[in-house]
C-alpha cells in the first residue's frame, strides 16, 4: 500500500481544483442551453471526473516499472488503434476521430499521446547513442512521424503538433543543446519568412551567422541549410495542399476581421467575452456572450473565454496560477527522479499539459490559431479527462517513487 | 558551451524559464484585454446582446365634425434587417426571394434606412402575413432579420379628402436634415403633404425606445433591465370642422364631370365643411412602398390627380367676381343702386374691339342688381371703364385676392391681381390697352384666383363683410385628455359699406329666386337659396363652371363654391352641384339626426 501522506498534493489539489473549475464552467456555459442534454454536461463531466480519479489512482499504485517495460507493447497497441479508427471510426465535421460505444466517444489520439511519451521516454532512458548523434535523432523522429502521420489522416492538425513537443522536449531534456532545437526548428520560420523575398534573405542570413557562430557540425549545417531553402520553396505548394478549413483558420488567424462568422466570428468573440469580463467578471450565469450564445464552443475549446468573462482578471490569473503550480512541481520532480525513465515521463507529461494550455489559452485571447486543442482540466470531454488525469498519476507516482533506478 | 551534454541545473532554469515566459505572455494577453480593452470590448459586448427597438408613438387619429373617422391606424408587419447578425450571400438573397423583390432593391432599402449595424433598418412594410409567416418559421434562412407590428395609416375612401389630409411616407433625408427635425430616424413615418405635413408634430406623438436582449441568433430574450424604456407618447388627434356626409356628396356630385373642385365653408367662422379635389388619388398608396407603375400611372393622367384644385388650382374668377366691381363702384359712389347704364344690346364699341355680353340678344336695359341678377357683360364693362384698372385691382386686393388664405395647409397658391404696374412689367409702359379693364371688370383675363379664395370671398360678402382665416381643425384631442379648441381667426373686413351690401346680397338672392336669374333652376320651397354663377373662358377646352351658393339667404350658414371644368355654362353644370351640397347640409339641419361622440370615445 501507499503512504499517502507522501504523495504531492500541491499537484494533485491543484488539479483536483481545476477540475472542479472545469465542471463549474461547463454548467454555467451551457445552463441557458435550449436542450436539458446540453445542459446536463457537467453532470457528465462530473462523471468523467470520476472515472478520471480511478485512472489516476490505478496509475499511481502500479509500479513504474511496468509502464516502462510495457511502453513499447502500449505504442504498438495503440498505433493499430489508430489505423482501426480510420477504417470504422464515426466522423464528425469531416474529421474521423472517435469510436462510438453509444453515447461515448473514445478518441484514440488522446491515448496515443500517453503512448508516445511512455516509449520516447523509454528510448531515451536507455540509448546509449549522444544526445546529438544523426540516428538518436532520426530514430525518434520517425517514432514521432507514425502516429502523426495516422491523426494527420484523420485529419487533425493541432494534435498532431502536441507529439513533437513531447520529442522537442525530450530532446531537450535528454541533453541536446537549444541550438540544435533551434536549428531543427527553423526550416519552420523559413516557410513564414518565405512569403517576401526580403524576409526570406534577411532570414538567411540570419541563419547562417548562427550556424557559424555555434559550428554544430558540417553535414548538420549543410542539411539545415538544404531544409531551410527546401521549405522557404515549397510554400506555394503547401499552401496549394491544405485543406480549405486549414487555409481559413491560417488566414482568419492573421486577420480575424475577413470572415466575422467563421473561425475569425469565434475568435472576435472570446475576445469580447474575455475583455468584457474586465477584473471582476461579470459573475457565475452572469456572462451575456456565454449566456446568450455569442460564444461558440464555448463548453469545450472556448472555456476559458467563460472563465474570462464571468470571473474576470482573477479568476483568469488563479487557473493560470493552479496550471503553475502544477508545472513548477513537474519541472522539480523531473529533475530530482533518479531513474532517468521516471524524469522523461514527467517531462513529457508536462510538455503535453503547457502545450495545450498554452495554445488553447492563447486562441481565446486571440494570438494563436484556432486549432481545436482542448483546455487540460477545464474543457468538456471525457478521454481528454482522463488522459490528463492519467498524466497527472505518471508525474505523482514518479515523485513518490523518486529514490527508484 | 559544450554542445551535446548540459547540466541538470542547467536544464531545469531553462525549463522553468519557458514555463515562467509563456505563463507571462498569457497574463500580459489577458491584462491587454480585460484591463487596457476592457471599456471598448465591453461595449462591444453590449452593443452585441442589446438591441435597442423604438417604440413607435401611435400616430393621432382624424375625425370629422361628428366623430366619425377620416384617417386612422391599421396594424401591419413590417421586415427589418439587423446588418450585425445578417450573414452575407444568405439574409438578402433569401429575403429578397421571399418578399418578391430585387437583392439589389432590398440591399438599396438596406443601405438608405441603416441607422447603425444594431438597429433593424426597415426594408419592407405591410407585409402579408403569409409571407411573415414564412420568414418566422424558418428563421435560420434569415440571420439578422426581424419584424416588427407597426401601425399603417388609414384613410377612409370615398371622402375625397385627400387634398386637405394628404399623406404621409418614410421620412426622406433632406427632411431629416432640416432645422427643428427632431426625433425622426432613418424610415420614420412623416407627413408628406397637407394635414399630415402642417400638423406633423402634433399627430406623431413622441416615439419611445426599448433596449431588448437579444442572443447571438437574434432571438429575443425580453425586455434588458439595465436600461428603463422610455415609453411612447401618443400623437394627438384631430377633430376637423369636416362633415363626412358633405365630403361624399362632393365626390358624387362632381363624379359626373371630368374634373374639379369644391369648397364648402360656414362664413361665421371660417370652418371648412368640406373640400374636394376631383378626382383624387387613393392617399393610401403613399403608407407603403408605391409600386413604380402605379406611381408611372398617376403621374402621366392627364387629369392631374396629384393637383390639389382648391388651394392650387388657379382659375380665372369670371362672372363670380362681378358682385365685387359693381361693390367697388357702389362705394366709389361712381353708380348707385338705380343706376342704369347704356343698354345691353349684345355687346359693347370700346375702341376698335367690340366687346360681346354672354347673351348674344342683350339685356336691355339693368341696374346694379339687375346686372348681378342676369350676369350682364355690358353693365359691368361700363363699371369696369370708370372704376379703372388700378381702382378695381386695389378692390380684388382690399378682397384678398392676391394673398393667400391662411389656411393651416401647405402648398396654397395666391392666385394673381394684376394692376398697370403688372402689365407695364408684362408688356412694357404704355404697349397695353386700357381694354384690359374690361376683362378683369367680368373676371376674364388675367385674373387667377383658387376656389378656396372665392369660397372666403363670398364667406365675408354674407357675413357683414367680416371674413375669417378658413380652418380644419374643430378641437385637438392630446391623449393626457386636454383639449384645445381654436378659435375663429378674422383676417378682414371687405371693402363695402352695408348698404352695398345689402345691395350684393340682394343680387345673390336673385340669381337663384329672380324672374331672370341666371341660376333660376335651383329655385325651390325649401330654403332660400342664393349664389352667383360664372363661366370662364378657358384657351385650352370648354369653359370651366363656377357657382358659388349661400343659404339660407335670412341668416347664411354655409357657403359652397365649385368649379367644374372644360364642362361649360356655370348654370347648368356647377349649380346643380352646389346645390346637391346645400342640399345636404339643409337636409341634415332640417331633420336633424342624434349625432355620436368621438369613434374612440365608443370604444371605451
Amino acid at each position: 500500500m501507499l503512504n499517502y501522506r507522501d504523495l504531492d498534493w500541491r499537484i494533485i489539489s491543484a488539479a483536483l481544483f481545476l477540475s472542479m473549475i472545469g465542471i463549474l464552467l461547463i454548467m454555467s456555459a451551457q445552463h441557458y442551453a435550449d436542450s436539458a442534454y446540453s445542459q446536463s454536461f457537467y453532470l457528465r463531466q462530473s462523471l468523467w471526473l470520476l472515472i478520471a480519479l480511478v485512472a489516476f489512482a490505478v496509475v499511481i499504485h502500479l509500479p513504474l516499472r511496468l509502464f516502462d517495460v510495457s511502453a513499447y507493447l502500449f505504442f504498438g497497441i495503440t498505433l493499430s488503434l489508430l489505423v482501426l479508427v480510420l477504417l470504422v471510426g464515426s466522423s464528425r465535421m469531416g474529421a474521423t476521430r472517435w469510436f462510438s460505444f453509444g453515447p461515448i466517444n473514445l478518441a484514440p489520439s488522446d491515448v496515443a499521446k500517453l503512448a508516445v511519451v511512455l516509449a520516447l521516454s523509454r528510448f531515451f532512458a536507455y540509448t546509449k547513442l549522444p544526445p546529438a548523434s544523426k540516428r538518436r535523432l532520426a530514430f525518434t523522429a520517425i517514432l514521432t512521424l507514425i502516429p502523426v502521420m495516422l491523426i494527420l489522416k484523420q485529419p487533425d492538425l493541432g494534435t498532431s503538433l502536441v507529439f513533437w513537443i513531447i520529442l522537442f522536449a525530450l530532446w531537450f531534456w535528454s541533453g541536446l543543446s537549444p541550438v540544435y532545437l533551434i536549428l531543427i526548428l527553423s526550416p519552420l520560420a523559413s516557410l513564414v519568412a518565405a512569403s517576401h523575398w526580403l524576409a526570406w534573405a534577411l532570414y538567411f542570413a540570419v541563419l547562417l551567422t548562427f550556424l557559424f557562430l555555434s559550428r554544430p557540425g558540417m553535414l548538420f549545417s549543410v542539411l539545415v541549410v538544404v531544409t531551410n531553402l527546401a521549405f522557404g520553396a515549397i510554400t506555394p505548394y503547401i499552401w496549394n495542399r491544405m485543406a480549405d478549413y486549414q487555409k481559413l483558420r491560417m488566414l482568419t488567424f492573421l486577420d480575424p476581421g475577413r470572415d466575422p462568422r467563421g473561425a475569425g466570428y469565434q475568435i472576435i468573440q472570446s475576445k469580447i467575452a474575455i475583455g468584457s469580463g474586465g477584473v471582476w467578471g461579470k459573475g457565475l450565469l452572469s456572462g451575456s456572450q456565454t449566456r446568450l450564445d455569442f460564444l461558440p464552443e464555448r463548453h469545450t475549446d472556448f472555456i476559458f473565454s467563460v472563465l474570462g468573462e464571468e470571473f474576470g482578471l482573477w479568476g483568469s490569473l488563479l487557473v493560470i496560477m493552479l496550471f503553475g503550480v502544477i508545472f513548477y512541481r513537474a519541472i522539480r520532480i523531473a529533475t530530482r527522479c533518479r531513474s532517468r525513465f521516471a524524469s522523461n515521463v514527467v517531462v513529457g507529461a508536462a510538455a503535453v499539459l503547457l502545450f495545450q494550455f498554452f495554445v488553447n489559452i492563447g486562441m481565446t485571447l486571440g494570438f494563436m490559431p484556432v486549432t481545436g486543442l482542448a483546455l487540460p482540466f477545464l474543457s468538456y470531454g471525457g478521454t481528454s479527462l482522463v488522459l490528463t488525469w492519467a498524466l497527472i498519476g505518471l508525474i505523482v507516482s514518479a515523485d513518490y517513487r523518486w529514490q527508484e533506478y | 558551451m559544450p554542445l551535446s551534454t548540459l547540466s541538470l541545473k542547467y536544464r531545469q532554469a531553462t525549463a522553468l524559464l519557458i514555463v515562467l515566459g509563456l505563463l507571462l505572455v498569457i497574463v500580459g494577453w489577458l491584462v491587454k484585454l480585460q484591463i487596457l480593452n476592457y471599456r471598448e470590448l465591453a461595449e462591444q459586448s453590449e452593443n452585441n446582446r442589446i438591441r435597442v427597438q423604438p417604440l413607435v408613438a401611435g400616430r393621432g387619429v382624424v375625425y370629422d365634425r361628428e366623430g366619425r373617422i377620416i384617417i386612422d391606424n391599421r396594424p401591419s408587419f413590417t421586415v427589418s434587417v439587423v446588418a450585425s447578425e445578417a450573414v452575407r450571400d444568405t439574409t438578402i438573397p433569401n429575403l429578397a426571394a421571399v418578399i418578391g423583390l430585387d437583392t439589389s432593391v432590398v440591399q438599396k432599402r438596406l443601405r438608405k434606412n441603416l441607422v447603425n449595424r444594431y438597429q433593424p433598418a426597415p426594408i419592407v412594410r405591410d407585409v402579408p402575413f403569409e409571407i411573415v409567416a414564412v420568414i418566422e418559421e424558418q428563421a435560420g434562412r434569415f440571420p439578422g432579420v426581424s419584424i416588427q407590428m407597426e401601425e399603417v395609416r388609414r384613410y377612409t375612401p370615398g371622402l375625397g379628402s385627400e387634398c386637405f389630409t394628404g399623406h404621409v411616407g418614410e421620412v426622406s433625408e433632406e427632411e431629416r436634415r432640416r432645422e427643428g427635425a427632431v426625433g425622426y430616424r432613418l424610415g420614420s413615418i412623416i407627413g408628406k403633404k397637407g394635414l399630415e405635413k402642417h400638423h406633423d408634430a402634433l399627430l406623431r406623438g413622441r416615439e419611445g425606445t426599448a433596449y431588448i436582449e437579444v442572443t447571438a441568433s437574434g432571438q429575443s430574450r425580453g425586455l434588458y433591465e439595465g436600461k428603463a424604456p422610455t415609453p411612447a407618447v401618443a400623437g394627438a388627434d384631430l377633430v376637423l370642422t369636416i362633415d363626412n356626409d358633405l365630403q361624399r356628396e362632393c365626390v358624387a356630385a362632381l363624379g359626373e364631370y371630368c374634373c374639379g373642385a369644391i369648397v364648402a365653408m360656414d362664413p361665421r367662422s371660417g370652418e371648412i365643411l368640406a373640400m374636394t379635389s376631383y378626382p383624387g388619388f387613393d392617399a393610401n398608396i403613399f403608407s407603403t412602398v408605391i409600386p413604380e407603375s402605379l406611381w408611372q400611372s398617376i403621374m402621366q393622367d392627364t387629369t392631374h390627380p396629384l393637383l390639389n384644385r382648391p388651394i392650387s388650382g388657379l382659375y380665372p374668377p369670371a362672372s363670380t367676381t362681378k358682385l365685387l366691381t359693381i361693390g367697388a363702384a357702389l362705394e366709389e359712389g361712381m353708380i348707385s343702386a338705380n343706376t342704369t347704364l347704356k343698354p345691353c344690346y349684345g355687346g359693347l364699341q370700346f375702341g376698335n374691339r367690340y366687346f360681346r355680353c354672354w347673351k348674344p340678344a342683350g339685356h336691355g336695359s339693368l341696374n346694379a342688381v339687375g346686372a348681378i341678377e342676369q350676369s350682364c357683360d355690358v353693365y359691368l364693362y361700363q363699371v369696369g371703364l370708370k372704376l379703372g384698372i388700378d381702382l378695381l385691382s386695389q378692390y380684388f386686393d382690399k378682397c384678398g385676392f392676391g394673398h393667400v388664405t391662411g389656411i393651416a395647409l401647405p402648398g396654397e397658391e395666391d392666385g394673381l391681381n394684376p394692376n398697370s404696374e403688372y402689365y407695364d412689367k408684362r408688356y412694357g409702359k404704355k404697349k397695353w390697352s386700357r381694354g384690359l379693364v374690361l376683362n378683369n371688370a367680368i373676371g376674364q383675363g388675367e385674373i387667377l384666383v383658387t376656389p378656396l379664395q372665392l369660397a372666403q370671398f363670398f364667406c365675408g360678402l354674407v357675413n357683414d363683410g367680416i371674413v375669417y382665416r378658413p380652418r380644419l381643425i374643430k378641437s385637438i384631442q392630446f391623449p393626457g385628455g386636454q383639449q384645445v379648441i381654436p378659435s375663429r381667426q378674422m383676417v378682414r373686413k371687405l371693402p363695402f359699406s352695408s348698404g352695398t351690401l345689402e345691395l350684393l346680397l340682394e343680387g345673390l338672392r336673385l340669381v337663384v329666386e329672380g324672374e331672370h336669374g341666371t341660376a333660376r333652376g335651383l329655385k325651390n320651397n325649401l330654403y332660400s337659396l342664393g349664389g352667383k354663377t360664372g363661366t370662364a373662358e378657358n384657351p385650352h377646352g370648354d369653359n370651366h363652371s363656377w357657382f358659388v351658393g349661400v343659404a339660407p339667404m335670412e341668416r347664411p350658414e354655409i357657403v359652397v363654391c365649385a368649379v367644374v371644368e372644360n364642362a361649360g355654362h356655370g348654370s347648368e353644370v356647377a349649380a346643380p352641384t352646389v346645390k346637391r351640397i346645400i342640399d345636404v347640409y339643409m337636409n341634415k339641419k332640417m331633420n336633424p339626426q342624434p349625432v355620436a361622440g368621438l369613434s374612440h370615445a365608443e370604444g371605451n
